[in-house]
């Protein structure tokens, strides 16, 4: 066996290329500040290369070897759909103002199905990493987001289904439903300061990843998934609405199924809770990370 | 001169909890949350330590398990953060990190090395600049669109090394990179870090193989218990590392007090084939260890034994007496055994020594000095493989 050997010139050449000016960095001791926050944007941004690698790769390996492979992403809301269809529909009977239930259901599921998959895969990306937290610095940040970024690729692929549903329903598209765009926009930043804080606090306390599918459960018969906002008693629906994700899901509904505007109160909610979570949850998540390494 | 790197009175302290224990009955929930109250003990694994690194350095840093180095590789690669001081890094840094720490087993090693390579800090650019090189240098250029799972563990290793050898840092930092692999595979790793440092790169190297740090490092760093306590060119401070570890030694002291052992081992030294006591051999070298011993009682069915264990603590390899078949049969005096071998099998590094006489075996230990000796192993003959074993060759040949 031979050794190879490595082209120096190659090296002299990159040398002279690289004699940019060069990045100072300084590590002390970990401490909160707004300044902070903007750091880790930069650095985030510095690595965002990664954060695409890291994301194909997530979508890549969830339907390798899998025979139906990325099928799995539109069959599993889809069969959600079949099986409250069947009970809500058929056993008991809920009423849906003349629209047809599978659509309520799935618009429903689409959108919960993205917020679930995304919070509870990524309250395990930190410590799921740890071989690599341990060994080598990079923005941890990119872990959970690898995992939202992957439910939002799935909900894509889903959403082609909603289109099928609409077209043999022949339900009327207006140019409401571009409001889509902005609400998937909060739900995915509600999404992020969630999977932030889990996965942060997951590396301390593995009860929250025990804890979490129970929660999700209770929080989604608690957000107009599986039926119509309209089927809540009115007197509860202003409570209801500080539900960050009601403002979500009913507005989505609206937009695509309705043909109408958001109800701009509740998706105002739903907003502002993500938009001011966000960022706290970005410097929580950077307080912890410090030491991070230490714990896992 | 430039720094690329220093420390500020850097230190990093960890704190440990101690588990309550629990007396069996009480709510196991009030025990745990009473452990989250309970005291910690603080753990200084680095304390004021100051150091800078000029550009084109090689700095190497040395210490027994503990002594803090890898905290400190720790801070410099920003995997932890300290709890006082500060690290000032100018450029960009990344360190050669265990190989195939980042590997996916379902993904191709096309796939694997932009993964890796973006973990360490390589831009897709730049990966898909070098992949040819990277693919060429490991040596798998017809497995690179099959899943790694696939690999045999050697080119697993080869391929993890490769993508870490063409990283284009600024700063490298080497963490015992040289412990994995077969010696060619250690031997190209010295070589690309040889390149990487005549091309103008700083470098921080951390490793318990001292033949390594002596060529490689120009100045080298002693650490023990999170400090600093010597720095100076490298051959000054291995040297005074190596007399350090033998001073070190510890007797493990099995008898009760008052009673006096039947044997007592008084020294173990290494002489070369001059018979001359050497600290340092080399890979296919004759050795022959001496245990000088002095018998106090008359003890039956003896067996003396010398095992030499790895800077990490694992057993190595092994002299003893017993595998012979012959029982020994010690008389009140002094004696010596020697243990000799006509080519020492084992590959560079450093060996700590523990030297035991017993009865029976397994038997009733009657001493034992516990990593009293050091030896150090150069390379001689470079070996592929995880250790030389002595051969002969003959030809024949044939019209």
């Amino acid at each position: 066996m031979s050794v190879p050997s490595v082209n120096t010139e190659a090296f002299e050449r990159e040398r002279e290329i690289v004699e940019a000016p060069r990045r100072v960095r300084r590590i002390t001791a970990p401490s909160f500040s707004p300044l902070g926050l903007l750091r880790g944007i930069v650095v985030l941004w510095q690595y965002r290369d990664l954060l695409y690698t890291l994301s194909v790769h997530r979508i890549k390996v969830r339907y390798k070897q899998s025979v139906l492979g990325i099928l799995w992403a539109v069959l599993q809301p889809l069969s959600l759909m079949l099986i409250y269809t069947l009970v809500f529909s058929v056993v008991a009977r809920i009423p849906t103002g003349g629209t047809p239930y599978p659509i309520i259901a799935f618009t429903g599921l689409l959108l919960w199905t993205l917020f679930s998959t995304a919070i509870i895969n990524s309250t395990n990306g930190l410590v799921s990493h740890a071989h690599l937290v341990t060994k080598v610095y990079f923005p941890r940040e990119i872990l959970p987001l690898t995992y939202v970024i992957a439910a939002v690729f799935d909900f894509l692929i889903a959403s082609v289904v909603l289109i099928g549903l609409m077209v043999y329903y022949q339900v009327a598209v207006t140019w409401n439903v571009l409001w889509t765009v902005p609400i998937v926009l909060i739900l995915t930043c509600l999404v992020t300061s969630m999977s932030l804080v889990f996965s942060a606090l997951q590396v301390r306390f593995r009860d929250i990843g025990v804890a979490l599918p129970l929660l999700l459960q209770l929080w989604m018969f608690a957000t107009p998934v599986v039926y119509p906002l309209s089927a809540v008693p009115e007197r509860f629906r202003w409570f209801y609405s500080l539900n960050p994700m009601v403002g979500i899901v009913e507005s989505f509904r609206r937009t695509v199924v309705d043909g109408v505007p958001p109800d701009f109160a509740t998706i105002g909610v739903s907003a502002l809770i993500a938009i001011v979570l966000l960022p706290i949850a970005y410097v929580f998540f950077k307080h912890v990370e410090a030491t991070i390494a230490d714990v896992i | 001169m430039t720094i690329d790197l220093s420390f500020n009175h850097v230190s990093k302290r960890y704190r440990i909890r101690e588990e309550i224990p629990s007396n069996g009955n009480g709510n196991p929930l009030v025990t745990k949350l009473r452990a989250l109250r309970s005291r910690a003990t603080d753990f200084w694994a680095v304390r004021d330590v100051s150091f800078e690194v000029e550009r084109g350095e090689a700095l190497g840093i040395i210490g027994h398990n503990g002594a803090g180095k890898s905290t400190v590789l720790k801070l410099l690669s920003n995997i932890t953060t300290p709890t006082s001081g500060e690290i000032v890094i100018n450029g960009r840094l990344a360190a050669l990190i265990e190989v195939g720490s980042g590997f996916h087993p379902e993904l191709t090693g096309r796939e694997n090395i932009y993964l890796n390579g973006s973990i360490l800090g390589m831009s897709r650019r730049e990966i898909t600049d070098k992949l040819d090189d990277i693919v060429e240098f490991a040596g798998v250029r017809q497995f690179i669109d099959t899943p790694v799972k696939r690999f045999s563990s050697g080119m697993y290793v080869r391929l993890g090394f490769s993508i870490a050898a063409h990283l284009n840092p600024d700063i490298l930092l080497l963490d015992e990179v040289l412990a994995v692999g077969d010696a060619s595979f250690q031997q190209k790793c010295i070589q690309r870090i040889s390149e990487l440092k005549r091309s103008g790169k700083t470098i921080v190297f951390i490793s318990h193989d001292l033949g390594a740090v002596e060529r490689l490092c120009d100045r080298v760093l002693l650490m023990k218990r999170g400090e600093v306590i010597t720095s100076g060119p490298a051959r000054q401070v291995v040297a005074a590392y190596q007399s350090d570890a033998t001073l070190s030694s510890e007797s493990v002291e099995v008898h009760k007090k008052g009673e006096t052992k039947e044997v007592e081992i008084r020294t173990l030294s290494f002489r070369d084939a001059a018979g001359e006591v050497r600290p340092v051999f080399e890979t296919g070298e004759p050795l022959t260890a001496t245990v000088e011993f002095e018998v106090h009682e008359p003890v039956e069915n003896a067996v003396f034994g010398v095992i030499f264990f790895t800077a990490d603590g694992q057993e190595h390899f092994e002299f003893t007496t017993d595998g012979s078949g012959e029982s020994i049969s010690l008389k009140p005096g002094r004696g010596k055994i020697e243990f000799s071998t006509h080519e020492l099998g084992v590959l560079p590094g450093i060996f700590f020594t523990s030297v035991y006489v017993s009865e029976g075996n397994p038997g009733r230990v009657i001493h034992y000095h516990y990593k009293s000796t050091v030896l150090r192993v150069d390379s001689g003959k470079v070996m592929h493989g995880n250790f030389y074993m002595p051969h002969r060759w003959s030809m024949t040949q044939s019209k």
